[in-house]
């Protein structure tokens, strides 16, 4: 009795210590399953990959793909973590802020050899082949579309304030944004971003007061050699973007990051708007402004009349550790290509990947047209990569937030916060060497 | 020589267990059973898979999170993770926003918890009185307590928002202002609104725990006090507070860690901003973590862990109770 009381015993830890370790063995049906991980996470975009992942399934019985969608704000955290650990990550999110670390720690399949030949690539356009290697031309990721900046407005009240046209430029988006602005009205000139991320508006004024002086490689450095932040024309656009803050933004911006901007300008409380093609979705939402009320025009420029996009970008990769690399470049094929990626820039509200998108007339329309006119005048919006790629970008993020949030606080000065950044790029530039 | 070990057989339980085992007689007046190899080890057969997931879900992250402490480990770049010593450490000391989240951890812990105190402690008194609707008012009064901390921290973001924010609007409209405060975005104020945000919501335990203590002291205490012509602050020094002496010692020793270690209040209400002014040693520490540094974040872990116990420690010593006191 006791020899059976402490098998049963031995039996129960077993099976609970081995149920708990043990991992999914291979289909015997030849089914491959596989995991793929989002990142910039939300329940409408989860849905769209639903249908999309459904699509890919029915053309491929033998793969079946399993969504995880942490939510957005630890997801790169997550997925970090799982791709650590070696495991359960097949496709993931790959982002051009996070692609430089993760490639680095050995988690990202190169998929180059794979993607030799594939017919997608000629339907792409430049920028996306182009971000879709590193500079070693390596492909880590493959771009499903691109996050630009358009300025947001609001037509009646830029009318009321007695203009006739958006601003063009940083000065003249100045001068309107505090011409509407008036906060016994509750009524506020500019959505300013000082939280988190605030350093990409600060430096797409920088870029745009030396736009021909830029490097198109190299969107933080000077033709010259030299980091933008020594230029004194820096020195100018951070005067005037200090200005905006305070003759047009509302206090409570100095901590706003990207919901309590789209908030502002949704809620119709906000006159202008700095933001990614994805909000044009979420303004057209909103019940406090209708349709006829807002617009976008492109991207302000410097007192040169021309300005640099910084475009950011995410796409499809695959990692290092996956089991079924075939299956997982498949899928991601399939979803940087015709239907599925045009449906998902779309629905997505992004720049899209494919050449056919500029004559459709979903792009060339209403609030879309700002995009299409910056591509199609590449002379006065120039298109640079940002170095967000390299290892210390979050790091750097971290920095040239809280240093922007000094400025606006008046902790520091223009001058001060720029030889900070001048001295904090030149370091590792000289690194890296 | 024999006597005295039949003494030790006497006054030990092991000895008396040896006595019994060698006399052949069951243990614990017959109703134990004896304790063999093959019954400890079913024993820790049972116990195993528990023991496995209190290892492996417990003990191990302790002990990785302590040697991270020592390592350079950066989830973003996980290329050198070799030990670096103290280093992680003195790069927690040498950060330049150290100084004002260490400041602000004082201040975020004694202004809420001296508050939290006075108010519980009044409102317990003001409970266990007996009038109409007083479950009605416990009710209202205890609900707080049900809500997540992020969740008050987005609620008084809200209330404390420069433009629509509730707050502001009383305050214009009983004429106390003439335009809005920016609360949470002036460093002067975000700490300010920040800890009336955590009052409102810590008063309720120190009520809850100070109520229940209430309930304990016989009414014959306060009759005989009555009788005496004791005055009510004499009765709450002389009998109310050393009564409930030990409550009030182990909340507010319970409340200290438990606000040290709050960091959901603060991440909902202002993300430890505007310029690091509301962060305190949790907050910042969830930071270092999302920026990637576990080493720095664990260095931080454990410099907590060892400040709240040698709190704890000295707390319990300067609060203790001496023997005789009550009686």
């Amino acid at each position: 009795m006791r020899r059976r009381t402490a098998a049963l015993a031995l039996g129960t830890a077993a099976a609970m210590v081995l149920t708990g370790c043990s991992t999914m063995s291979p289909e015997a049906s030849g089914t491959v399953t596989l995991n793929m991980v989002e990142s910039l996470t939300n329940p409408t975009r989860t849905d769209l990959l639903k249908d999309l992942i459904a699509d890919f399934e029915q053309q491929n019985p033998k793969i079946k793909v399993n969504l995880v969608s942490p939510p957005t704000e630890q997801a790169d955290q997550k997925l970090q973590q799982m791709l650590q650990s070696g495991s359960g990550v097949d496709v993931l999110e790959v982002r051009d802020i996070t692609v430089g670390p993760w490639s680095n720690n050995g988690w990202l399949y190169d998929m180059k050899k794979d993607l030799d030949g594939w017919k997608g690539w000629e339907a792409m356009t430049e920028n996306a082949v182009n971000a879709s290697k590193d500079a070693k031309g390596r492909t880590y990721f493959v771009p499903y579309g691109f996050y630009g900046l358009s300025l947001f407005y609001r037509k009646d009240l830029i009318k009321e304030a007695g203009f006739s046209k958006p601003p063009a430029t940083w000065a003249e988006l100045v001068e309107q944004a505090s011409a509407v602005h008036d906060p016994a009205k509750r009524r506020y000139g500019y959505a300013f971003r000082g939280g988190a991320n605030s350093n990409s508006n600060a430096t797409a004024a920088i870029e745009a007061y030396l736009a021909d002086q830029v490097d198109p490689a190299n969107g933080f450095k000077l033709k010259s050699g030299r980091t933008i932040f020594s230029a004194p024309e820096a020195q100018d656009a951070m005067e005037n973007y200090l200005e905006l803050f305070k003759q047009a933004s509302p206090k409570s911006s100095v901590s706003w990051g990207y919901p309590e901007m789209v908030e502002a300008f949704s809620n119709g409380s906000t006159a202008f708007l700095l933001q990614d093609p994805e909000v044009i979705a979420t303004v057209s939402e909103s019940k406090s402004i209708s349709k006829g009320q807002w617009g976008t025009a492109p991207l302000v420029a410097g007192p040169g009349g021309k300005t640099v996009q910084p475009l950011a970008t995410a796409g499809w990769g695959v990692a290092k550790g996956s089991g079924h690399k075939a299956e997982a470049v498949k899928l991601v094929e399939f979803l940087s290509q015709g239907e599925a990626s045009t449906t998902f820039t779309k629905k997505n509200s992004l720049v899209p990947i494919l050449k056919s998108a500029t004559s459709d007339p979903f792009y060339r329309t209403g609030p879309w047209s700002s995009y299409v006119t910056m591509t199609e005048q590449p002379d006065t919006y120039l298109v640079v990569t940002q170095p967000r790629g390299v290892t210390w970008w979050a790091e750097w993020q971290q920095k040239a937030d809280a240093d922007v949030q000094k400025l606006i606080l008046g902790k520091t000065t223009p001058k001060k916060l720029l030889a900070g950044w001048d001295a904090y790029w030149t370091e590792k530039w000289q690194q890296e060497q | 020589m024999s006597v005295t070990s039949t003494s030790t057989a006497k006054t030990t339980g092991s000895g008396r267990g040896e006595a019994s085992r060698k006399r052949g007689l069951p243990q614990g007046g017959g109703r134990r059973r004896e304790f063999t190899t093959r019954r400890g080890l079913q024993i820790a057969a049972f116990m195993a898979p528990a023991a496995v997931f209190v290892a492996v879900f417990t003990y191990y992250p302790m002990i990785a999170g302590g040697q991270m402490a020592f390592r350079n480990w950066k989830l973003t770049d996980l290329t050198d993770t070799s030990w670096v010593g103290l280093k992680n450490f003195r790069d927690v000391f040498a950060d330049p926003a150290w100084g004002t989240v260490l400041g602000n951890t004082a201040v975020w812990v004694v202004g809420s918890i001296v508050p939290q105190l006075v108010i519980g402690f009044a409102l317990a008194l003001w409970l266990r009185r007996r009038f109409r609707f007083r479950g009605l008012y416990q009710a209202l009064i205890f609900f707080p307590w049900a809500i997540s901390g992020f969740l008050i921290g987005i609620l008084f973001r809200w209330l404390f928002n420069s433009e629509f924010g509730v707050v502001n609007d009383l305050l214009q409209k009983a004429g106390l202002i003439d335009e809005p405060i920016a609360w949470l975005a002036d460093p002067k104020t975000a700490m300010v609104a920040v800890l009336i945000a955590n009052i409102w919501y810590g008063v309720t335990f120190f009520a809850i725990m100070i109520l229940a203590a209430l309930q304990s002291i016989p009414d014959e205490l306060y009759e005989a006090a009555a009788l005496d012509g004791a005055s009510k602050s004499r009765t709450l020094f002389q009998i109310t507070i050393p009564y409930i002496r030990t409550t009030l010692a182990l909340t507010v020793l319970l409340r200290v860690i438990w606000i040290f270690n709050f960091p959901d209040l603060i991440f909902g209400m202002t993300g430890g901003g505007p310029n690091n002014e509301t962060h305190i040693v949790t907050t910042w520490m969830i930071k270092i973590t999302q920026q990637g540094d576990y080493g720095r974040a664990s260095a931080l872990g454990l410099l907590v862990v060892a400040a709240l116990l040698v709190f704890a420690v000295f707390f319990l010593m300067a609060t203790r109770e001496k023997k005789g006191v009550r009686s």
